[in-house]
């Protein structure tokens, strides 16, 4: 359970929130300041308790904020803020969000705001080339084909997949009336949230023990929604492969001499298979890896991929943002591009080329996400 | 099977649906019983079909079969969370007929391992439910035909539409002459495909029998890509996996049977891609004074299936824009029917609306139907000979474009095309052993 701060100007309220995998954030101000030229502005600083933020993994940061006392809450658009306090910082410590053009908002009164702000651990992916649907021994990739090797700009990606923790916070704001929620989410082997109340005042709670664990029976239009919240989106198909495998030079390009040893690597760390020798690598198939359903983010630790992302094989399938076919199935849009595999998964189901389609409203036990994020 | 005109048969398919129910001499399923089955491919639709089955009471999914082991979890997820029992994961399906226990084999695999597939479960004394297009070549179809019969099989083949009640309301509505006498049938089917893309060739992967995967058809060297769908060694083809609904639901809808000739145009027009089966696909059929036009293309991105929204609803799509239709025109009016669902509506020689009735899309009632069938030994909705006859109109479609756009005779009786050995040698393809299938089932 961690704490977190909300500060309507002038009063401090302290706010507890069940939620686990969002970074410790705390000491949440905001203070109104006239400038000169520029017009008002606020200015929101926060502690930010995490001893391992870096640049390679650094923590994705938004703000969230309401004018009529909770009762509804909307995003601040990321180009609406500055300073190192959002969206990607980089060092823990005390940080500061400048909050500009706050007149075109439409406060009834500056003193009536609140805030929320929460953090989410992710990994930086370099710019440059990387090998994408190739692998020794046979990438098997039945539904797409594309260039060997591919390029890409910088961009961010969650570190975990996206926690039942992180989700039952986001269903409690937008969830009243029942959006987003599942009733197998009460499957305490394969999510874990409970719903409780009537509509339009649904209440979420995480079950015992499951704050960690990644959501599943979310749709692909719930995933999006989900990270339309926070300002971020999933990934595509070339962003998730190259998380996977990494970039064929670890640091962007071949100036910073970081070659990477397995460009065409089978798996996130390597070309073993995911139980070979009995050391198991992640959560697929069977009891074998110690979870016969899904396991707790970051299980695996040591067989993250090069970048130090966890789960990108097994656990829970992963939505992407890319469609595989045209839009002749109207109104539910096209077929989408799920990746990694899940506990379910045979080892070659957890490669770096196996990808399943699935139509758009799916929800399954089997299949979650994460975000991504680039400037 | 003799030729006859459409009323002929329309008469002989009623009476046939109370044959089979003295046949059968396999034990029946008690009805405390539940129906044991395998699914044998669980790709998108394999998939989907295991997860209603799984749903039903009455049935357990005992295996999933695939070749592919990657295809495994979301079907087993599903059928799991269903009926709340593991099912066995084979790859080979051979072991599901193996089993005294099952009873049916649901056959959702590729086209080209339709006929063995449901041949080999005959065989074994298994009913089967087989997805289409039914056949990869006629005469297997027959052939699959023949092993329904010999074995008394319950065969249901897997075009849904002919369970929805909003079928028979057009019937019964053109039956009672509402349209006038019926000479035009317009079978549409318009779609947006993405081209072919091929990858290199690539050792197989882990996990995929790629030889099995093959199996009738020639062994190639693995790549990559939904290659194979456009390739007559591997399919009946896009438009045919398709059109073979909407051709099925014409028949039911105009009382017509075997076609007597074919003429085909069109060809590959859009896709540079390689592909050997035509995108653009019109096809006349002749019923004595009844045309059928089947018209298909798979380039047309402003004609859309019937969304999602309408399929099991009270409204009716943009007809004009509608991908999967059927148009029955007769001297008095005409109706628009659609197949997935939308119902039909029909208008008069003035061309006002003066009717609409709305659908549901048939797969709960279709597959109830068929376990239904299966325990109480009776024909069912869409028997392998319909299936049979409506997978016919897309082979003489393809054997038409194959010849050279030659409009061809075909005799019913001896399913052979008169008077044209060019056309004849397309009647049967060629098969890799030992996956053949055999002349005397």
């Amino acid at each position: 359970m961690r704490r977190s701060l909300f500060f309507i100007l002038g009063i401090l309220t302290v706010y507890e929130i069940s939620y686990a995998q969002w970074l410790g954030i705390s000491g949440v101000t905001a203070s109104l300041e006239k400038t000169e030229l520029g017009g008002p502005r606020i200015v929101i600083e926060y502690d930010l308790h995490e001893d391992e933020i870096t640049p390679e993994s650094p923590a994705y940061v938004f703000v969230r904020f309401s004018k009529d006392s909770g009762a509804t809450w909307s995003l601040i658009p990321h180009n609406y803020l500055s300073g190192q306090g959002s969206p990607i910082v980089e060092s823990g410590g005390h940080k500061g969000i400048l909050w500009w053009g706050i007149e075109e908002t439409g406060f009834p009164s500056i003193d009536q705001i609140q805030f929320q702000v929460r953090g989410i651990r992710m990994v930086r992916i370099p710019a440059g080339e990387f090998t994408m649907k190739s692998t020794p021994g046979g990438g098997y990739d039945s539904k797409r084909i594309g260039n060997r090797v591919s390029s890409l700009p910088g961009f961010y990606m969650a570190k975990c997949e996206t926690a039942v923790s992180m989700y039952a916070d986001y269903l409690n704001e937008v969830g009243g009336n029942g959006a987003g929620w599942n009733s197998q989410m009460s499957d305490t082997l394969r999510c874990g949230i409970e719903q409780t109340g009537s509509s339009p005042a649904y209440s979420y709670k995480v079950m015992p023990g499951r704050e960690n664990y990644p959501v599943t029976f979310v749709s692909w239009y719930d995933a999006v929604a989900f990270l339309d919240w926070c300002g971020l989106h999933l990934p595509s198909e070339a962003q998730w492969e190259k998380a996977y495998r990494g970039g064929r030079f670890l640091e962007g390009d071949s100036l910073k001499q970081q070659p990477n040893p397995l460009p065409e690597r089978k798996f996130p760390w390597g070309n073993e298979s995911p139980g070979e020798g009995e050391v198991f690598r992640c959560n697929g198939r069977g009891e074998e890896d110690g979870f016969a359903h899904t396991a707790p983010v970051e299980s695996f630790p040591e067989y993250s991929s090069t970048y130090g992302i966890c789960d990108l094989a097994g656990n829970v399938a992963e939505w992407t943002i890319d469609w595989y076919t045209t839009t002749y199935h109207v109104d539910l849009d096209g077929i989408r591009m799920v990746r990694g595999g899940s506990w379910r998964s045979f080892p070659s189901g957890l490669d770096a080329i196996s990808g399943a389609t699935s139509l758009p409203l799916r929800e399954s036990g089997i299949m979650g996400f994460r975000g991504a994020f680039e400037f | 099977m003799a030729a006859m005109g459409r009323r002929e048969f329309f008469k002989s398919s009623i009476g046939a649906a109370a044959a089979l129910s003295a046949v059968s001499t396999r034990r029946s399923v008690a009805s405390t019983d539940k129906v044991i089955l395998g699914v044998m491919g669980v790709g998108g639709r394999g998939t989907q079909l295991a997860g209603w089955f799984a749903q039903m009471p009455d049935v357990e999914v005992a295996y999933l079969c695939d070749v592919n082991e990657r295809r495994f979890d979301r079907a087993l997820e599903m059928v799991e969370t269903s009926q709340g029992k593991t099912p066995e994961l084979v790859k080979d399906f051979r072991r599901i007929l193996d089993d005294k226990n099952v009873d049916v084999l649901v056959n959702a695999t590729l086209d080209h391992w339709h006929a063995l597939g449901s041949i080999l479960a005959c065989q074994a004394g298994k009913d089967v439910y087989v997805e289409k297009p039914l056949s990869h070549c006629i005469w297997e179809g027959r052939k699959m035909i023949e092993a329904a019969r010999k074995y008394e099989r319950v065969v249901q083949v897997g075009t849904q539409t002919r369970s929805s009640a909003y079928v028979q309301k057009g019937i019964e509505y053109i039956k009672a002459g509402n349209l006038g006498e019926i000479h035009l049938v317009r079978v549409n089917n318009f779609m947006e495909k993405p081209g072919r893309k091929k990858g290199p060739v690539e050792p197989v992967p882990d996990g995929l029998d790629w030889d099995m995967w093959c199996g009738p058809a020639p062994l190639v060297p693995y790549s990559p890509g939904q290659w194979w769908m456009d390739l007559w060694d591997f399919s009946t083809g896009s438009i045919a996996n398709e059109i073979v609904h909407q051709l099925d639901l014409a028949r039911m809808l105009v009382g017509i049977g075997y076609p007597t000739s074919v003429y085909q145009a069109g060809g590959v027009h859009f896709f540079h891609d390689g592909r050997e089966i035509p995108d653009t696909q019109l096809a006349t059929f002749e019923f004595g004074d009844l045309t059928l036009m089947m018209e298909a293309a798979i380039w047309t991105p402003y004609i859309k299936k019937i969304p999602h929204s309408i399929r099991d609803s009270d409204n009716f799509p943009n007809w004009p824009f509608t991908s999967t239709k059927v148009e029955i025109c007769g001297s008095e009016g005409m109706m628009n029917f659609g197949r997935q669902g939308g119902g039909w509506q029909a208008y008069d020689k003035h061309g006002e609306l003066v009717h609409s009735e709305p659908g549901r899309q048939g797969d709960p009632d279709h597959l109830r139907n068929f376990i239904d069938c299966v325990r109480e030994r009776k024909t069912p909705a869409a028997d392998m000979e319909e299936g049979h006859i409506s997978t016919l109109f897309c082979h003489l479609a393809n054997i038409s474009y194959r010849v050279g756009h030659r409009k061809l005779k075909f005799d019913p009786q001896s399913h052979t095309f008169v008077g044209d050995e060019e056309a004849n040698r397309f009647l049967k393809r060629d098969y890799r052993q030992p996956w053949v299938v055999p002349d005397k089932v």
